[in-house]
């Protein structure tokens, strides 16, 4: 449903009319993101400033017009796709560091600026910018924020909220307002903790002061060759059981290995079951230690071929084969269907085991690349979305998944989000008081919910969860 | 060396009021949720009490006419040590979880001022935290799951029990520092760490403050970063190193600084005064704003985080004025604990943040009758 006339006007005000994208074919373009589901915006708009974004949200304010924040469009749970129409208002034009405080250890940035440039540019003085999702070469620090972004290193160095300060923001009445900064400990409500990885639904994000950490002198990486992905999950409990937080503890089973090593040719064992990366960082003493810890472990615990990188050409090949390992999976299927469900780590035997089982019983084949250290699952379903029919296996594999991931005490996304896709399952794990607390903070910031509507909460409309009832499992009493 | 201990435990809120409020203190979550409920559609005032340790920060409650102690709730509801996570209710003392956690050679690097005897609940809504912030962040880094009393009679939990979870929106951070003014704390999940393979405390004694900064600064420019750092008013520093043996011992040998007890630590969380007043500011300032304390005024700091507790001595001008200097440089001061007199006239919290309007409406949202501690925080 195209915008009225007039209302695309007020855009072209603001924004300038080579800023605003209302022609059917180019909106194609920003119909999804990285997961399944798409639906066409009516508008995008690309703001340059602040001001701007705060114009348009007014706009959509007046006329009750959906408007969905959206970065590099690399998300994998639908929350940048505009499900009720409206506005897409991307942020990518946005890109500047405003500032990176060598003293301070701080950067100040807009949305739009890629995870990765950030590092690069930081590594100049000696520091880097922690959270390092897989999409780090694409994604941008703004859809980071929003949705709470994680990636490998997250193990030791912790989440994107535990490195966002503070940040500009823009709420539904079109309001600008700076939430935290770099003080600790600021007196009032932590509304800033609050609209980190609240994924578009509260605020649209037009600055993000972030901490930026000191590079450690001196990294460890080891790549490690399992029998069977039991024994390696194994393994990542007792490494970390050791008291050793490694700063990443990866795990790619025997169909991502053979995939990337066709890719990449980093030299994965192709034999293994699976293989762990696990790296260490700090300074030389702290490292050696470590690893020569870790590599005890997993040799007690059935590791076999341990392979340490020797040059950090060596380290970057090993890295780019796990980081790229969802773009090698194309070698098999060209589509792919991704959960980040989180278990608690001493259950990856179990939930991987039932992962396994599931893709059996729909006879799709199943590739595992995911942060064992956190428990965080990627079982990626591998299918060709000409086969007829396929989306409905696919879909219901998913679902099949992550219940076994509830079943076992976990969460339904680790980094991810609930976006479109996992919305319809989030009674599995709140219960409806708990919703409506939620729910409730919406409102506060988003009243007329023009805010990414339909995201995050059950939406009666849409499809309800039917599930084959294959898992035996019962839901683990809660905890509480 | 800052040493005043004050035993301010069992300190009642009650006494600040104009009656004696009637204590309640239940023996399940459902009850207190039950207990709050009725305070709420009655009408009446309720102010949530832990160990007491923090119960003379903020303003003074406007009315008190309940005491809902979370004391009976005191269980550790699960601790499964391969997961390195544990959920625990809130009534229970940091000490009685770190004995737990310890059996398991893990801990939660949480080490409070005025301790022992905070419970987890209190931790949370205040947001203490202590010196080993330096390393593991505070307790909003490692929160993982909150379940959480209402008003209205609801108990909504949030977050789990997974190390890393985006499902739903973070209202860990809602309820952490948020001094109990949204709902009851009534039980937490953590992660937690596994204690350091080595763990070494250092110490030196400077002729002037100019000589414990650059100390200070030199032990966090360190390759090995501190795990916690602290510089007392009287030039004399203490700084932990915490990690694989070969590197702390390097970072020892490299320091030059003398070897002390670990006790130290211990003893110095045990400080708590009278008159005490937290000044958080952006790290880089902490050093200028210290400066503008009175002259012999006692107080210590973590330079490494940019937080500072200073024992005011009811000098009130002093702290508006030290206050000013904090708020221009984008940081706060906070009454820790404050005779009546001094928190009424010089306000607890200083300036209202800018977006004090949205935090009136969450404040409303989830307690619109002004159950809970009326007066005693921002909103």
């Amino acid at each position: 449903m195209a915008l009225p006339i007039a209302v695309v006007e007020e855009l072209r005000r603001i924004v300038g009319s080579e800023s605003v994208i209302d022609s059917a074919n180019d909106l194609r373009i920003f119909e999804r993101d990285a997961s399944i589901e798409g639906a066409l915006p009516d508008a995008v708009v690309l703001p340059t400033t602040t001001e701007q974004v705060a114009e348009v949200i007014k706009v959509a304010a007046k006329h009750h017009i959906p408007v969905v924040p959206r970065g590099a469009g690399t998300g994998l749970s639908g929350g940048a796709v505009t499900i009720r129409g409206g506005i897409a208002l991307q942020v990518t034009r946005m890109r500047r560091i405003l500032e990176i405080d060598p003293v301070a250890q701080t950067a100040m940035v807009e949305p739009g600026v890629v995870n990765q440039e950030l590092s690069l540019v930081a590594s100049s003085l000696g520091l880097f910018y922690a959270p390092d999702p897989s999409s780090q070469k694409a994604c941008t620090i703004g859809g980071n924020a929003a949705e709470n972004s994680g990636g490998p290193h997250c193990l030791y160095y912790g989440v994107t909220t535990n490195h966002v300060l503070g940040m500009e923001v823009v709420l539904a009445d079109g309001s600008v307002h700076w939430v935290s900064g770099d003080t600790p400990d600021r007196v009032g409500l932590d509304l800033c903790g609050v609209l980190v990885g609240s994924e578009g639904t509260m605020c649209a994000i037009t600055k993000i002061k972030v901490r930026l950490l000191r590079t450690p002198p001196s990294v460890a990486t080891l790549l490690a060759a399992f029998p069977t992905i039991e024994t390696a999950s194994h393994a990542v409990s007792a490494v970390i059981a050791a008291g050793i937080v490694p700063a990443a503890l990866e795990m790619m089973d025997r169909v991502t290995v053979n995939a990337v090593e066709a890719h990449y040719h980093a030299g994965y064992p192709t034999d293994a079951g699976a293989v762990l990366l696990a790296e260490v960082d700090g300074i030389p003493e702290s490292t050696r230690e470590l690893m020569a810890a870790v590599r005890e472990v997993l040799a007690a615990n059935q590791g076999y071929a341990m392979r340490e990188a020797q040059t950090p050409a060596e380290r970057d090949l090993l890295w780019q084969g796990r980081k790229g390992a969802i773009g090698a999976l194309g070698r098999i299927r060209p589509n792919y269907y991704l959960h980040d469900g989180v278990v608690p780590r001493s259950r990856l035997p179990q939930v991987l085991s039932a992962v396994g089982e599931i893709g059996e019983h729909y006879k799709l084949p199943v590739a595992n690349v995911f942060h064992a250290g956190d428990g965080n699952l990627h079982p990626n379903i591998m299918f060709d979305l000409r086969e007829p029919g396929i989306m409905h296996q696919v879909e219901g594999a998913g679902e099949e998944m992550l219940r076994a991931v509830v079943e076992l005490g976990g969460a339904l996304s680790g980094e991810h989000g609930i976006g479109l896709e996992k919305s319809a399952f989030m009674p599995w794990i709140f219960s409806p008081e708990d919703l409506e607390a939620m729910e409730r903070v919406k409102r506060v910031f988003d009243v007329d919910g023009i805010l990414n509507p339909g995201k995050i909460f059950p939406d009666p409309s849409r499809k309800q969860i039917q599930l084959a009832g294959r898992t035996g499992l019962a839901i683990e009493a809660k905890w509480w | 060396m800052v040493k005043k201990p004050h035993e301010l435990g069992g300190f009642a809120v009650s006494s600040r009021g104009p009656r004696a409020p009637v204590v309640e203190k239940p023996k399940t979550a459902e009850e207190l949720a039950r207990v709050l409920h009725q305070a709420a559609a009655s009408g009446s005032a309720v102010v949530p009490v832990g160990g007491g340790r923090s119960s003379r920060m903020g303003g003074t409650p406007l009315r008190c006419d309940v005491e809902l102690h979370t004391t009976h709730l005191d269980r550790v509801l699960e601790h499964s040590q391969a997961d390195m996570v544990v959920s625990v209710e809130a009534g229970i003392t940091l000490e009685a979880l770190q004995e737990e956690l310890g059996k398991a050679g893990q801990f939660l690097p949480l080490d409070p001022f005025n301790s022992p005897g905070h419970t987890i609940g209190g931790l949370l809504a205040t947001g203490w935290s202590g010196p080993l912030r330096q390393r593991f962040g505070s307790a909003r880094d490692y929160l993982i799951g909150i379940r959480v009393a209402m008003p209205d009679g609801h108990l909504a939990s949030a977050g789990g029990r997974v190390v890393k979870n985006v499902s739903g929106y973070d209202l860990m951070k809602l309820h952490y520092g948020a001094m109990g003014s949204l709902g009851v704390i009534v039980a937490a999940s953590f992660k937690v760490f596994p204690r350091p393979l080595h763990d070494v405390t250092l110490a030196i004694s400077t002729g002037s403050m100019g000589e414990a900064w650059t100390a200070a600064e030199q032990a966090l420019s360190m390759p090995l970063a501190p795990t916690a750092l602290e510089l007392f008013s009287d030039g004399h520093l203490l700084v932990r190193f915490g990690g694989s043996p070969d590197a702390v011992k390097r970072m020892v040998a490299e320091l030059g600084w003398k070897q002390a007890d670990a006790s130290a630590w211990a003893e110095h969380s045990r400080t708590g005064l009278e008159s005490w007043a937290r000044i958080a500011v952006p790290r880089h300032a902490l050093r200028e704003i210290l400066g503008t304390l009175p002259e012999k005024a006692r107080w210590w700091a973590s330079p490494g985080i940019g937080i500072a507790h200073w024992d005011f001595d009811n000098s009130s001008d002093a702290v508006v004025g030290v206050r000013h200097a904090a708020e221009k440089a984008h940081g706060t001061l906070v009454l820790m604990s404050a005779p009546t007199e001094v928190s009424k006239k010089i306000g607890a919290w200083g300036t209202p943040p800018e977006t004090i309007g949205v935090m009136r409406r969450l404040k409303k949202a989830f307690d619109p009758e002004g159950t809970l501690n009326p007066g005693r925080f921002v909103v």
